[in-house]
């Protein structure tokens, strides 16, 4: 123990030393502990014990403006750096879509690679009546006031446009009408659903999973191309039931608009190798995260998809204009 | 009279702040009670007890005088450059010189204040960066 | 009886050399975190989380090392709070009230022992209550909707008049300031920024941190600065510490109201939202409405000194329940601990207690473990923390101001923050001055926007029916608490306490 006390002082004192030097450096946008945090800790551990890089991976915080302080930084200051990376989900591409970011779009910076994603799940209490997708989309088509479905995100945050998303996809023309309710986090919004204060539930499967597991929710749909693998795989998709909804709330990276192609293509290649290791698997396991496997060009081409139906339905539903 | 200047000020707070609460962009998408009532209810409330403040006003305190001002003011002057020139500088030196001045004035000879301030400097910086190894600006030496 | 023996097995689990060593180590790197200024529990979580990843420790040694950093911040933040009259933490925000007054009055070394025992007491008794009353306490947290939680914050601000002024009108002033400021930012229920005037920093919010730090270190230096040459600091006040260990007739004194702040903490700390902040406040101020007949609360009774810090850390120990139980982080701190248990491959939920029956029992163990070990650390350390004192304010203050800037740009690294922080060090020095209370910005800024997001919610989910704020027997109850408690006596009692309170002030007003 003393031992790796000391192996750990050691790593703490060499990360130090390594910041004088050009080391590699992971913006996450946010303070430690949320979610921007772990990607860059999680992918940075894994890749310098996968021996794919050799210095320990600097981890910079930059909290504020969910994510624009930082995406600012980048395109002003960081510019040409190719030894930077900075984490991204979801939420980054709809405040971008969204234009929260003033000033900054998705094309100033270079996505790399993108390590996996989380589907989104529409849920119910295990009580409800409600049985499937279309059921629970029926009555809120015909009384939306009767249905109060509630989510992690604020409203035009993604939990919200997932359950927008599938609301459209059944035909539901007025998707303002639905009645969304935005709770801190995705385990408030289920205890509510618990505790009978709303009707259904849209967030992460991740969030939910404890709930399923005990029988407390019932999940009528995932958000997903096709059944996931392993102990999810009884959850009917959307689109099994006739609506054609996916969302995923993917994690990945970008980095500087001047990167240069090589430093481009080595990260995309680094990420890929990790993204195969059985390492990564693991970690992928843990966190509830499905394949989602695009490097380089695929993935930009996926973020620029991803901004573009986020701007559609945000336009739809009033959010911008 | 500094409470009267006080709820003055506090009642231009409140109708500022009504103001600037009147001013949200609303969305096409609101709930049932909307971005601005909670706020209007807050400058309501802001504004009433300013009223108060400014009509049973409480005794004066001692104001400090002009030169004991200017020594706040310069302070907060240098906090101010303190915080702009942290991520140029580097942690380690805007801290040295941040620490010597504020002990310098609080009345600390200059030499031992600038020992005082490096000091200072360093031990955050063991303890911050060494210890707890959070991320500290490193300026242009890489620290 | 199946819990002893879970107790036990957890026991067993948590009692190896290298899970004491964490437990060790964390209790002390969490005493210093919180003790900080700007450094509060969840930030010391969220920083240990890499150094629990670089010792490549389990999911039961992790869970120790940072729940011991977790129950140390919440020992750490009254050290700062007596000593400096600058709380290290939120939390320990109302130990300020009548700690430092006792301190001033050469009683640190009581204070901060009294305030030690306090905590430990607190924590002792919310770890029972998380062991036995776990799985009811649940069904109780799924009784607060929307409504409930409006009501509840309701209550907090109904209890303010009595706390921190005498002049009712800067009480009030102050807790709007405190609730306009918390605004600030997007707002969740529309997605519309609100008040940043198009500044892309201001879109998440004021952190709460910065304020604090702002209005309580920063304006202590302005203080300072002010006075260089005045009666108070010149030469570093000669202060005595008083004796280490408070007398055993202040123990007995304090132990009714430990208990029932303990009580009390624990259940805010069950509640999702309300957390350790709203533990210490209520318990402080319910004390207050209950014992303080002389009127002696705010300059220096030992009460006001064991109430909040039982309220804390009982809190903290609460706000465990919902986190394991339900996966709702009930507080920063939680939050922080909950993403780690999921990188883990630990599933927080109704299932927990079945699946992984180790980690948790071993995670309870711990936390009794770790409260043991701080209060051994504690007690002796009193004399060791007042030292402090002794450094001439013209060295400390300026180190104090360093460590909160260094504090809040370690977490965020925004030069813009620092400046924010500025801004309410020298707003906090004219409010000082005015004799406005600090203490209730600091509880408009940590609660406005989860009472007004409940208040949104429960009036959206009924449609736009307001009367739904008291459609529940328990929102009526607590509407009838904040209305007969608190406010009614306010103005009955105003005139008969006017002279008694004009007396006070002027002993209680602070450190100027």
């Amino acid at each position: 123990m003393a031992f790796k006390l000391m192996r750990a002082a050691i790593a703490v004192a060499a990360l130090t030393v390594a910041t004088g030097a050009s080391a590699q450096e992971c913006i996450a946008p946010a303070n430690p502990g949320g979610g921007w945090d772990f990607t860059c800790r999680q992918v940075g551990k894994s890749l310098q014990d996968l021996g794919l890089i050799d210095k320990t991976m600097q981890v910079v915080n930059l909290a504020g403006g969910g994510g624009g302080v930082a995406f600012a930084e980048v395109v002003n200051k960081r510019n040409d750096d190719n030894e930077l990376i900075v984490a991204a989900s979801s939420a980054t591409a709809t405040r971008l879509a969204q234009g929260a970011y003033p000033g900054n779009t998705m094309d100033q910076v270079r996505w790399i690679a993108s390590i996996g994603a989380d589907y989104g799940v529409i849920a119910v209490a295990a009580n409800s009546e409600i049985k499937t997708l279309p059921e629970l989309l029926d009555k809120i088509k015909t009384d939306p006031t009767s249905v109060s479905v509630a989510g992690g995100s604020a409203v035009g945050g993604w939990d919200h446009l997932k359950v927008l998303i599938a609301a459209n996809a059944y035909g539901i023309d007025d998707v303002r009408s639905v009645k969304y309710i935005a709770f801190d986090g995705g385990g408030e919004a289920v205890t509510q659903l618990l505790a009978g204060s709303v009707q259904a539930f849209t967030g992460d499967l991740s969030e939910a999973k404890g709930f399923v597991d005990s029988g407390d929710i019932r999940v009528i749909a995932v958000l997903a191309p096709e059944r996931l693998p392993g102990e999810f795989s009884e959850f009917p998709t959307a689109k099994e039931q006739g609506i054609d909804a996916i969302g995923a709330n993917w994690r990945g990276f970008y980095g500087p608009g001047g990167m240069s192609d090589e430093a481009y293509n080595e990260w995309a290649d680094k990420i890929g190798k990790l993204y195969a290791s059985d390492e990564w698997k693991q970690v992928m396991a843990a966190n509830g995260l499905a394949p989602l496997d695009l490097q380089g060009a695929e993935f930009q081409q996926f973020v620029a998809n991803s901004v573009q139906q986020i701007q559609d339905i945000s336009r739809q539903i009033g959010i911008i204009k | 009279m500094s409470d009267r200047i006080f709820g003055a000020v506090g009642l231009c707070l409140a109708l500022f702040y009504a103001w600037a609460t009147l001013q949200i962009q609303e969305s096409f998408l609101s709930d049932a009670v909307g971005p601005k009532t909670f706020p209007l209810v807050i400058a309501v409330i802001l504004g009433l007890s300013s009223l108060a403040i400014l009509l049973k006003p409480d005794p004066d305190p001692v104001w400090p005088g002009l030169a004991r001002l200017a020594e706040i003011l310069a302070a907060a002057v240098v906090m101010i450059l303190y915080a702009e020139f942290l991520p140029i500088a580097g942690f380690l030196i805007a801290t040295a010189f941040a620490a010597a001045y504020l002990t310098w004035r609080l009345g600390t000879r200059p030499l031992q204040s600038l020992v005082v301030g490096v000091a200072t400097s360093i031990g955050i910086y063991v303890i911050f960066k060494l210890v707890l190894g959070l991320s500290l600006a490193s300026g242009p030496f890489g620290f | 009886m199946d819990t002893l023996i879970s107790l036990a097995d957890g026991f067993q689990t948590a009692l190896t050399f290298e899970n004491l060593l964490l437990a060790l180590l964390g209790t002390f790197l969490g005493t210093m975190m919180g003790a900080l200024p700007g450094l509060g529990p969840s930030n010391g979580v969220a920083i240990l989380i890499p150094l629990a990843f670089t010792l490549g420790l389990g999911a039961t040694p992790s869970l120790i090392l940072l729940t011991s950093v977790y129950y140390g911040a919440m020992y750490g933040g009254r050290i700062s709070s007596i000593l400096l009259n600058i709380p290290g933490d939120e939390p320990a925000m109302m130990t300020c009230l009548d700690g430092y007054p006792m301190a001033k009055k050469g009683m640190a070394g009581e204070a901060l022992s009294l305030s030690g025992i306090a905590s430990f007491v607190g924590a002792f008794i919310a770890t029972w209550g998380l062991i036995l009353l776990a799985p009811q306490l649940v069904k109780f947290a799924l009784l607060f909707g929307p409504a409930e939680y409006f009501a509840l914050f309701a209550l907090a601000f109904a209890t303010l008049g009595g706390v921190s002024s005498t002049n009712q009108a800067k009480s009030a002033f102050a807790a709007m300031l405190g609730l306009g400021l918390a605004v600030i930012g997007v707002d969740t229920q529309t997605g519309v920024p609100r008040l940043t005037f198009g500044e892309v920093h201001l879109y998440d919010g004021l952190d709460f941190l910065v304020a604090i730090v702002g209005l309580f270190a920063l304006s202590e230096v302005f203080i300072f600065l002010e006075h260089r040459h005045g009666e108070s600091s010149a030469s570093g006040a000669k202060v005595s510490v008083g004796r280490l260990t408070p007398p055993w007739k202040m123990v007995k004194e304090t132990t009714p109201t430990m208990l029932r702040s303990s009580f009390l903490g624990f259940i805010a700390g069950v509640l999702p939202g309300a957390g350790a902040s709203l533990g210490s406040f209520i318990s402080y101020s319910m004390e207050k409405k209950l014992v303080d007949r002389k009127g002696t609360f705010g300059t220096g009774d030992p009460r006001g000194v064991a109430a909040p810090e039982a309220g804390n850390n009982a809190a903290a120990g609460g706000a465990l329940v919902p986190m394991l139980a339900l996966g709702v982080p009930g507080s920063g701190t939680t939050a922080v601990l909950l993403a780690v248990l999921l990188s883990l491959n630990i599933t927080p939920g109704p299932l927990l207690f079945q699946n992984n029956p180790d980690v948790v029992w071993g995670l309870i163990a711990a936390l009794f473990i770790a409260n043991f070990m701080l209060l051994a650390m504690n007690i002796p350390m009193v004399g060791l923390f007042t030292r402090v004192l002794m450094i001439p304010p013209r060295i400390l203050m300026p180190i104090v101001a360093m460590v909160s800037f260094v504090g809040i740009y370690g977490i965020s690294g925004s030069s813009f923050d620092l400046l924010v922080m500025i801004g309410f060090g020298l707003m906090g020095w004219v409010l000082r001055k005015l004799d406005v209370p600090l203490v209730p910005i600091i509880l408009g800024t940590l609660l406005g926007n989860t009472m007004e997001n409940n208040l949104r919610r429960a009036v959206t989910i009924s449609n736009g029916d307001y009367s739904v704020l008291v459609g529940s027997p328990l929102a009526i109850g607590l509407w009838t608490v904040a209305i007969v408690g608190f406010i009614l006596p306010l103005f009955l009692g105003r005139f008969v306490k006017a002279r008694m309170h004009a007396r006070r002030d002027d002993e209680g007003s602070i450190a100027d």
